[in-house]
């Protein structure tokens, strides 16, 4: 059993049809990576999946279970964390406010105190922040930011929305560091990723989104020698 | 401009000021949950006097359908203010279920629930009318038990009187405030309340029951909206079921004189308001329902976002 499956995902904003009878699935300990243009319907799928979005068609299935138009706060509870584009941290509440609000659908106060130092450990950045306003964070820290804040919940399955976006070479390094050890502790992530020859080389598998439909999928290792993902992706 | 008048004139400002804090604050909320106005708010303060009035007297007057109906029981001032508080709450979740929900579902203009908000103040206010009729009540002089009407002091010389009920006034507001500010500055509730304000999305996302938070809301706004209605009320009687259009511009014109969405901006501005109204000379006093405009003119003309607002540009 698939950790995530969709099947047959449409998504319509209005009249318009962003993405087209979509299928893919993640299986627990992968990491999974989408790569496509601007456009081409990549966020838009994970804002379904997380249930910011409700599809038009198709079926959502989390650990086997029919989630399809199931509200994120519910999601959350269900396992699923979403750290979305553009990172959206709560920039006027403090660093700390907002890694305690990623466990705002725990109640077991021992077991998030500890989370809390796990992530300071795994952030040190994020440590020495920890009183200052999120808003006042460079574009890096609120990255880590936003991906601490979604381990927060303990989820077992993590969506990641363009983690590299807007950063410096040295820094999206680190962050593709940060995943890969996440994915050997245990979480399923699956990534969004315009950076295709990085996500490519950090993923065991990858489906290539065009023009909202599934164009390829498969192996990373084999989708990054395809002549057409070569050309139109990694340049 | 006697120190007496200097005294009486700041102690009623700070009294009534108080009071419109706590009504602003109910927009407030809302305001910066949603980004809109809740127009159907002055009609939930009135519907909380009518509540409080009808729990502590325990029946209304000839006019209205429920003329000759009584209560089995009257309650002390006090329960009857937390309980009429506590409906008017429920009457703000309602106003959350019908006006503004459905809209919200549908994806609909924000700027629709106005309209909608409106409608629902509009029948709110009628059914008052029908129910308890048209005319004026005053909480009788006995309301507040055996506590004496008015404390009297002198200042240099000269008597300065502060009636019972604007001592209540200012206390209950005061305690509202504060409770208020704390609980949403330090408890996690209040903190996640805060990230549905900022982004929704992003408070869902964090497990977090927006519409639940949004319901809430609208709750804790009903609450401040009935009680203010209440106080004032005691204080200046219950001018009709049009008592609450007078105060919900007044309100209106507090929160954007001390920024809209800002909560400091809601408390700083109602004591601005009832501190100008009440320093208005005696010989002027028909003015007295200009000044909030005046003042308003005045403060947008230096500082268009308010006393405490931010400049807009992410909450539109």
């Amino acid at each position: 059993m698939s950790l995530l499956a969709l099947d047959g995902v449409c998504i319509d904003y209005g009249p318009i049809r962003a993405v087209r009878d979509v299928s893919l699935t993640v299986e627990q300990g992968e990491v999974v990576t989408l790569i496509g243009a601007n456009g081409a319907g990549k966020t838009s799928l994970l804002r379904a999946i997380s249930g910011l979005k409700r599809p038009s068609g198709g079926k959502v299935t989390l650990a086997g279970r029919d989630v399809t138009g199931f509200s994120p706060d519910h999601l959350v509870r269900l396992g699923l964390a979403h750290a979305p584009e553009g990172r959206q941290v709560l920039t006027r509440q403090t660093v700390e406010d907002n890694l305690e609000l990623g466990a705002f659908s725990r109640k077991d106060r021992p077991g998030i105190a500890e989370d809390l130092e796990a992530m300071y450990v795994l952030f040190p950045r994020l440590r020495e922040r920890r009183g200052q306003l999120a808003g006042t964070l460079s574009g890096g820290e609120q990255q880590m930011l936003a991906i601490a804040r979604a381990l927060m919940s303990r989820p077992r399955l993590l969506l990641l929305d363009e983690p590299s976006l807007g950063l410096a070479p040295l820094l999206v390094e680190d962050i593709f560091e940060i995943i890969t050890d996440l994915n050997r502790r245990g979480t399923t992530i699956l990534l969004v990723e315009q950076n295709a020859g990085l996500a490519l080389a950090r993923s065991h598998r990858a489906y290539v989104l065009e023009a909202g439909q599934m164009a390829v999928s498969g192996p990373s290792a084999e989708l990054a020698q395809d002549e057409r993902v070569k050309r139109a992706y990694l340049g | 401009m006697t120190p007496a008048w200097f005294i009486q004139s700041l102690l009623n400002g700070l009294s009534i000021g108080s009071v419109y804090a706590v009504f602003a604050l109910g927009y407030t909320l809302v305001f910066s949950i949603l980004g809109i106005i809740n127009f159907a708010h002055g009609a939930v303060f009135t519907l909380g006097a009518y509540l409080t009035y009808a729990l502590a007297v325990g029946s209304f007057g000839l006019n209205g359908l429920l003329a000759g109906v009584s209560l089995p029981f009257t309650l002390p001032f006090f329960p009857a203010l937390l309980l009429g508080g506590f409906l008017a709450g429920l009457a703000g979740m309602a106003v959350e279920r019908l006006a503004f929900r459905p809209l919200r579902r549908r994806g609909a203009d924000a700027l629709l629930a106005l309209v909608s908000s409106l409608g629902v103040a509009l029948i709110l206010v009628n059914l008052i009318q029908y129910l308890a009729g048209a005319e004026i009540y005053a909480f009788p002089a006995d309301v507040f038990g055996g506590l004496p009407p008015a404390v009297i002091f002198r200042v240099a010389g000269k008597p300065v009187a502060v009636r019972t009920a604007q001592i209540i006034l200012f206390a209950v507001s005061l305690i509202m405030l504060a409770g208020l500010m704390w609980a949403i500055s330090r408890t996690r509730a209040g903190k996640a309340l805060r990230a549905v304000a900022e982004n929704t999305d992003t408070a869902a996302l964090l497990g977090i029951n927006v519409n639940l938070f949004i319901l809430g809301t609208f709750f804790l706004s009903g609450v401040l909206g009935g009680m203010a209605g209440t106080l004032i009320g005691t204080s200046y009687g219950i001018s009709g079921p049009y008592f609450g259009v007078a105060y919900g511009l007044k309100g209106l014109a507090v929160i954007v004189l001390g920024g809209l969405g800002s909560i400091p901006g809601a408390v700083l501005g109602g004591l601005v308001i009832g501190l100008g109204e009440a320093f208005l000379p005696a010989d002027m006093s028909s003015w007295k329902e200009a000044v909030p405009f005046v003042l308003l003119f005045a403060v947008l003309l230096i500082r268009p976002q308010g006393l405490l607002g931010e400049r807009m540009e992410q909450k539109v």
